[in-house]
């Protein structure tokens, strides 16, 4: 990887950065070559859609935008990443006694979410302007731990917002937008400490901080 | 017994565990010829002890036993790990460290498994642990007598003492003296802190409160030919630099040296009995499809605090119609987690927690029973340093979505974390059943059903208050906390007789004269301490009995593998 193309540094959305000019990917030299595979891979082509349908798909990708406030691009593609993880079924192995595994609860959950949607848009949850897909999620998650459509509305929120932070939160887009550099073998640091910065780190450049306690 | 000099030569550990310097002194992490001219013995050798699971307990048992000149087969349903080729420097493509396969969680308070506390693969869950290795205290032996809660060890602290320091010397430890508990100091020295080990000391200092740096398990000097920690953040994602102990460096090179065999890939599936003697035979267990049979002497099982009682309950028969050792149905209950809040502080300055290993300081100021307090037993407190995905799930899981969940993961590098350990008590109904559901293999998977107690609350609520009072002296803007829980211990307890445990004191099965259990689930409380150090010290303990106090050890067999650790230099 010695002759490379010049490139700007990505973020989700082409997002304003408050870590100006900081490229996780222009330090991939630095990595071990098998870590790099893996890490790269995210950036590269995705794998053929086979977990959900297109019935399923229609739910699942704008409840992806709405938990990642991804709507436009250059996105994550966080729904790709999870139909590749439920079809090799790297799923966590556990799951709630009161709910199916994970490849039956996405199916269960994503149809129950396009149930509640037809009550307000005819053609269910993809065809709902924005503003009422907020509207229908703000309403499940207000359930709290009360039963929705036959599940416990808490435990679909933990299934579906681990599936999306996991995949958003591992892509090298996302990590420039936070200022985290990534994998760090062989190179490691050698600047820890409270406003301590390595060369290829960058200060985050926000002066005066929203609370949003 | 201090066996171990400040400069950390460590001259008499490497007389009686060799495997720090059995591994590579240059490029590549895993001794690849010590594995490649392994001894392997056939499933119709009827080797001294069959070991099932190759974790802190399991390991620890291996190297023990085949110093001894026992024959010694370990089995792993997991792969033999090399940190070089088989780890990666990523959260998210870490998954493959964790035990995934399907289990049902159940009961008021149901704990999700897979990635904090159960592991995969020669190593066990120590390959993921963060390397905080604390003793527990004295008073963790005597809970019912001194607080009437919990349970009474058959044995006391001082029976583990000498194996707490036998095995600090073989990790090392490295830390600050430490005044808890009691006292002592550590092998290696502590390591410089960053700036969440920073924030954590400034708000403890400044409300009085002791902090000290350490215990971890990361060595901080020579060791043989461990590499020194590069500080990195990634420890919980498997060492790739082999500066962070687990038993896949510690102990599994000195195993195998010995003439021990490392069995990957091996799901145990059920343990035999003949029903004529009552003695186990060996297991029965599942290697690239094929289904086979170790013969053994002993049967030793050591694969944690779901797993052994799942495996237990499995081994059904006429003599145990209700699962191994079992007739007193106390097989896979008393099984305990820790309540383990997070705290986090978000400052103006930049803490970037994810420099430097996740474990530095600690404080065990509120370890034991505060009289004044509505509780009993107490909790520990410690710096963790979730990385991104973790981080962004604990916003997710308070309801936080869309662009509020971005814009707090932007402060990311603002942040600082705390994390505490809360002693749940052990409860007879905390416990693993087997599930209708079943496995690839068939078996039945393990049903965990989990439920606190009020104790187990107000201890939960008394440890957030002290984090987050800590980061706001410290300056924090704002702090949050987060609910979760760690590690897991119990499950087959060990008790004074059949009635109150599982095993006894050296980890023998009551039922079963050469069935023993070495992990975990032994342990009748936990402390608020993690649990990897007294796992390992257990093990050591119970190994050290086997040897030599053990009424049907076989005869030693001349250890002609050591041959073959001068070989291997």
């Amino acid at each position: 990887m010695t002759a490379r193309l010049p490139h700007r540094a990505i973020t989700p959305g082409s997002t304003p950065q408050r870590f100006p000019g900081f490229d996780v990917l222009a330090e991939a030299d630095a990595w071990d070559p098998v870590t790099a595979g893996v890490v790269l891979a995210r950036v590269g082509p995705q794998p053929p859609l086979r977990f959900f349908s297109p019935a399923q798909e229609a739910v699942a990708r704008p409840l992806f935008d709405l938990i990642l406030d991804q709507h436009q691009e250059p996105r994550v593609p966080v729904f790709e990443m999870v139909d590749q993880r439920l079809a090799e079924l790297a799923t966590d192995g556990w799951h709630y006694g009161d709910l199916p595994a994970d490849p039956q609860a996405w199916t269960l959950s994503l149809g129950a979410l396009d149930q509640d949607a037809h009550q307000q848009c005819a053609d269910g949850f993809a065809s709902c302007p924005l503003e009422d897909q907020e509207s229908l999620l703000r309403a499940f998650l207000d359930l709290g731990d009360d039963t929705w459509h036959g599940m416990r509305a808490d435990r679909v929120w933990s299934l579906w917002s681990r599936y999306a932070c996991t995949a958003f939160y591992s892509h090298p887009w996302a990590w420039n937008e936070i200022g985290f550099p990534g994998p760090a073998y062989p190179r490691g640091y050698k600047n820890p400490g409270v406003n301590a910065r390595e060369p290829f780190e960058v200060e985050d450049r926000r002066a005066a901080h929203r609370d949003p306690a | 017994m201090r066996t171990l000099f400040r400069d950390g030569s460590a001259d008499r550990v490497r007389s009686r565990n060799e495997s720090a310097w059995l591994l590579p002194a240059g490029q590549g992490r895993a001794n690849e010829e010590l594995r490649a001219t392994m001894r392997t013995f056939e499933d119709r050798d009827d080797v001294d002890a069959v070991i099932v699971g190759c974790g802190a307990g399991g390991a620890t048992m291996a190297q023990r036993l085949a110093r001894a000149g026992w024959r010694v087969a370990a089995l792993d349903a997991g792969p033999f790990w090399d940190p070089e080729r088989d780890w990666v420097s990523d959260e998210a493509g870490s998954h493959h460290l964790y035990w995934t396969e399907p289990r049902v969680i159940t009961g008021s308070d149901p704990v999700p498994l897979g990635s904090n506390n159960s592991g995969r693969g020669v190593g066990g869950s120590m390959v993921h642990y963060a390397g905080y290795t604390p003793r527990f205290h004295p008073s963790d032996f005597e809970t019912h007598t001194r607080d009437g809660v919990g349970a009474d060890w058959p044995i006391g602290y001082p029976d583990l003492k000498p194996f707490y320091e036998a095995i600090e010397g073989e990790l090392p430890v490295s830390g600050q003296d430490w005044p808890w508990g009691d006292p002592h100091r550590y092998p290696h020295t502590p390591h410089p802190v960053s700036g969440n080990g920073q924030m954590f000391q400034r708000g403890a200092d400044r409300l009085g409160i002791v902090t000290r740096v350490g215990p971890v398990a990361i060595t901080n000097g020579r060791f043989g030919h461990r590499q020194h920690c590069i500080y990195r953040g990634f420890c919980l994602q498997g060492c790739k630099v082999n500066a962070k102990a687990s038993p896949l460096i510690t102990h599994i090179p000195d195993a195998l040296a010995h003439g021990a065999e490392i069995r990957p890939d091996s799901m145990v599936t059920s343990v035999e009995v003949d029903p004529r003697t009552g003695r186990a035979t060996g297991v029965r267990y599942v290697r690239h499809g094929v289904e086979r049979f170790q013969r053994a002497a002993h049967v030793i099982v050591a694969g944690y605090s779901i797993e052994t009682p799942r495996l237990l309950l499995h081994s059904t028969s006429r003599r145990f119609p209700d699962g191994l050792a079992n007739d007193f149905d106390l097989v896979g209950r008393y099984l305990m987690v820790q309540g383990a809040p997070q705290t986090g502080g978000r400052f103006a300055d930049e803490v970037r927690m994810y420099k430097a290993p996740p474990p530095e300081v600690s404080s065990e100021e509120f370890y034991e029973t505060d009289p004044a307090a509505p509780y009993k037993r107490g909790f520990s407190i410690q710096t963790v340093s979730p990385l991104p995905i973790t981080w962004s799930e604990h916003f997710a899981g308070q309801g936080i979505w869309g662009p509020e969940l971005r814009e707090r993961m932007r402060d990311y590098v603002h942040w600082a974390c705390l994390g505490a350990l809360c002693e749940f008590l052990p409860l007879p109904d905390n416990r693993v059943t087997l599930a209708d559901e079943t496995d690839r293999h068939g078996m039945p998977v393990a049903e965990f059903s989990y439920s606190q107690c009020d104790n187990d609350r107000a201890l939960m609520k008394a440890a957030q208050q002290v984090m987050e009072q800590i980061l706001q002296a410290a300056g924090a803007e704002h702090v949050t906390t987060f609910h979760r829980y760690a590690h897991l211990v119990g499950g087959a307890r060990m008790g004074t007789d059949e009635h109150t445990g599982v095993v006894d004191r050296d980890c023998r099965s009551f039922a079963v004269p050469n069935l023993l259990i070495t992990d975990g689930s032994v342990l009748p409380t936990q402390g608020a301490a993690n649990p990897a150090l007294t796992i390992m010290s257990v093990a050591a303990r119970a190994a050290d009995r086997l040897i030599h106090h053990s009424t049907s050890t076989p005869p030693a067999h001349p250890t002609v593998w050591r041959e073959h650790v001068r070989d291997s230099r």
